[in-house]
């Protein structure tokens, strides 16, 4: 696992936006996988990263026409149109502002008249197109990632999930702090989802995340902080801003710096591809726990 | 779906603010749409998109009085020169001067309008009002229906409108009715015309007929030109009525111990919208700044302009009507050799820009607003006038810097500008 530091938020979005769009820059379309399969979130840390790539776009650096993208999560019960669902926020924040094709763009249905079949249909669209090649994600101060709240197994796959309480109580102020307006429920990619993508970038900015950066990385594997899955993945990268690395050792940041100039140095003489692990071996090899 | 997506504006909200965003329509059925449904349910791409370089995207303007613009005159009939001709030549050319006005006002801006006849000879209502129904031309602002201002107004404030023809409602609702109806329409009849009838509630039999008539499907009731004091003006509006023709004009000004129609906008209840010329003349920017701070969201801009506005036209002395002629002085327009003041000859454009600078707004959104989502509520418009999912795609684009318009676009399609 490789750790990012930057100095901020925008920094962290300007890095992790300029590596996304080499990574679908560099892709090679084949038989089996002809698109760039790219697994989104919605929240704000990946906030600057979408205003970056939306830069980048403009400026006729990276086209999202040939990109395939899935989201992480959408709540149950409220409809697409709803200026909180995960739709919008995508459409607003994203997609409306990009070349990608309506029919490339996936989010969970939480409107579906069967859930668990939309949840399964999930999962083997994501299988048809090739797998996911890299899928992004945040962090709640817990350090769950899409709706995976801590206890959630580590093996999981996209289904419904029960909200807890207290991220109930957190999203009452979008929905005009009536928490009977807040949907109880979402569908939610699961974490061993996330873990079969070929590639994991986790943001994690802000001082309130630092408790959580500093769990699930310097911690052992543990579903009370299930973003600490990523210890398991064979090509996983944290970004995080200098206010998340609060809680770290002096050491740790220190290492991961270090090391961060040593791998730049290495995918300059050898290439990117080169040092990834071999794409079909982590696609067959995704975690077992 | 052949969509449209305006992107990089400011969109005019509901609440007077301007909000950065995109607007999607529909141009084959001209309304405005869901970007978000067209992208997650339609899984499809605008085919054009417009940058409209931080500009203001707002609904067109809807003028609820203009007795009419470029040479053509709504309240002249026969209309101009074809007195000599046969009666079917004289309604196409009556339409034709409809037209012309629908097809150049969109370079104000104006995408919807009421032509305003003001007080003829009773005879002539039942040639004019047959020929004011709902008409959208293409390519063209939407005549909406028709404002009637009198015969039912006062002598003591007819203002520029013809004594002689004034009238009293001594048989009440079916004395009114005798005027307005004519062969084909009846003000009863929905989608017929009638819009708007401005009156007088202190003329004879008016006052006892405004709860019958303001229950019709089609017709708001106005107070003006009027002397009636706040009492009767306020039973007016429990009754039903709720504008006041062009405020402050052609009524008492405000007294103290009987503030008149200008009072109603201290009403503890209901508050009548109210028309405002806004052209610098008709009232002075410090009455603009006190109607407004009274009800703001109760301000409806106006034009009252007359057959000379065209913003293409010089001062001087120009025909009227009846043998009367106007001297156009800029915006103002008097009886020649009077200072009576005939109507205006501001563009409603010009009139937002005015009460922009009136009332000291950062933005043109405010004033935007009175002359589009206030008057559609008025005429209770729920498809004009904003920019909802499902309105029609009727738009203006305006300089955010100077409240110029920059282009119009009717249904969806563009009209003037580009």
């Amino acid at each position: 696992m490789r750790l990012i530091i930057r100095d901020d938020k925008s920094s962290v979005g300007a890095f992790t936006a300029t590596y996304i769009a080499k990574r679908i820059n560099e892709f090679k379309p084949t038989e089996d996988h002809p698109n760039f399969v790219l697994g989104l979130p919605t929240g704000s840390s990946p906030l600057p990263v979408y205003h970056k790539l939306i830069e980048l776009y403009v400026r006729d650096k990276v086209s999202f026409k040939d990109v395939i993208t899935f989201n992480m999560d959408e709540y149950v019960g409220i409809p697409k149109s709803h200026p909180e669902s995960y739709h919008s926020f995508m459409f607003d924040n994203f997609f409306s502002k990009v070349d990608i094709d309506p029919k490339n763009a996936h989010i969970l249905n939480g409107e579906a008249d069967n859930l668990v079949e939309e949840c399964e249909k999930y999962e083997e669209l994501i299988e048809s197109v090739g797998g996911i090649d890299l899928f992004l994600g945040g962090i709640g101060e817990d350090g769950h990632i899409a709706f995976n709240e801590p206890g959630s197994s580590l093996a999981s796959r996209t289904r419904m999930k029960t909200l807890a309480y207290d991220t109930i109580v957190a999203n009452a102020r979008f929905f005009d702090n009536d928490i009977q307006k807040v949907p109880r429920m979402a569908l939610t990619v699961g974490i061993a989802t996330v873990m079969s993508a070929r590639e994991v970038i986790i943001l994690i900015t802000g001082k309130h995340k630092a408790p959580a950066l500093a769990k699930s990385i310097e911690e052992g594997m543990n579903h009370m902080w299930t973003v600490s899955a990523i210890q398991q993945h064979p090509w996983a990268m944290v970004v995080a801003d200098e206010d998340a690395t609060l809680e770290l050792r002096v050491g740790t940041v220190r290492y991961f710096k270090s090391i961060e100039s040593v791998q730049a140095e290495q995918e300059l003489k050898y290439g990117n591809a080169a040092l990834r692990p071999k794409q079909r071996s982590i696609h067959a090899s995704s975690p077992r726990f | 779906m052949r969509v449209l997506k305006f992107t990089n504006c400011y969109l005019l909200q509901e609440d007077d603010s301007l909000k950065k965003g995109d607007l999607y329509v529909d141009i084959e059925r001209g309304v405005i749409i869901s970007g978000k449904e067209l992208f997650f349910t339609a899984k499809e791409y605008p085919i054009e998109v417009i940058d409209l370089e931080e500009d203001i995207l707002s609904p067109g303007l809807i003028d609820v009085q203009i007795n009419g613009a470029y040479g053509v005159d709504f309240s002249l009939w026969p209309p101009i020169n074809t007195e000599n001709l046969p009666r079917d030549q004289q309604i196409a050319a009556y339409l034709a001067g409809l037209d012309k006005v629908s097809a150049k006002i969109v370079e104000t801006g104006t995408t919807s309008f009421l032509p305003t006849i003001i007080t003829q000879q009773q005879d002539l209502y039942r040639e004019l009002i047959p020929l004011l129904g709902p008409r959208s031309s293409e390519n063209s602002a939407h005549v909406l229906g028709y404002h009637a201002e009198g015969p039912f107004i006062a002598h003591s404030r007819k203002g520029a409108h013809a004594p002689p023809f004034l009238l009293t409602a001594p048989n009440g609702v079916s004395s009114i009715e005798s005027v307005y109806d004519s062969q084909t329409t009846k003000l009863e009849t929905p989608n017929t015309g009638i819009k708007l009838l401005t009156m007088a509630p202190d003329v004879e039999g008016v006052a006892e007929s405004i709860g019958a008539l303001a229950a019709l499907p089609d017709v708001v009731i106005s107070i003006g030109h009027s002397d009636a004091t706040v009492e009767l003006a306020a039973k007016s509006v429990r009754d039903g009525a709720r504008f006041i023709t062009h405020l402050f004009n052609a009524m008492p000004q405000l007294h103290h111990r009987d503030p008149g129609v200008i009072g109603l906008l201290g009403n503890q209840v209901q508050r009548p919208f109210y028309g405002l010329i806004v052209d610098g003349v008709h009232v002075h920017p410090n009455a603009v700044r006190l109607a407004y701070d009274a009800h703001p969201d109760g301000c409806i801009l106006v034009t009252d302009a007359m057959p000379l506005m065209d913003p293409h036209l010089e001062d001087g002395i120009h025909d009227w009507r009846d043998g009367r002629r106007l001297l156009k002085q800029g915006p103002r327009l008097y009886l020649e050799n009077t200072k009576t003041l005939a109507g205006s000859a501001s563009s409603l454009d010009e009139c937002i820009r005015n009460m922009t600078e009136f009332t000291n707004s950062p933005s043109y959104a405010k004033a935007l607003s009175c002359a589009t989502y206030h008057p559609a509520q008025l005429l209770q418009l729920s498809n004009k006038g904003n920019l909802r999912v499902g309105s029609d795609a009727d738009l203006v684009v305006i300089n955010r810097t100077t409240g110029e318009v920059k282009s119009t676009f009717i249904k969806g399609k563009c009209v003037y500008g580009n």
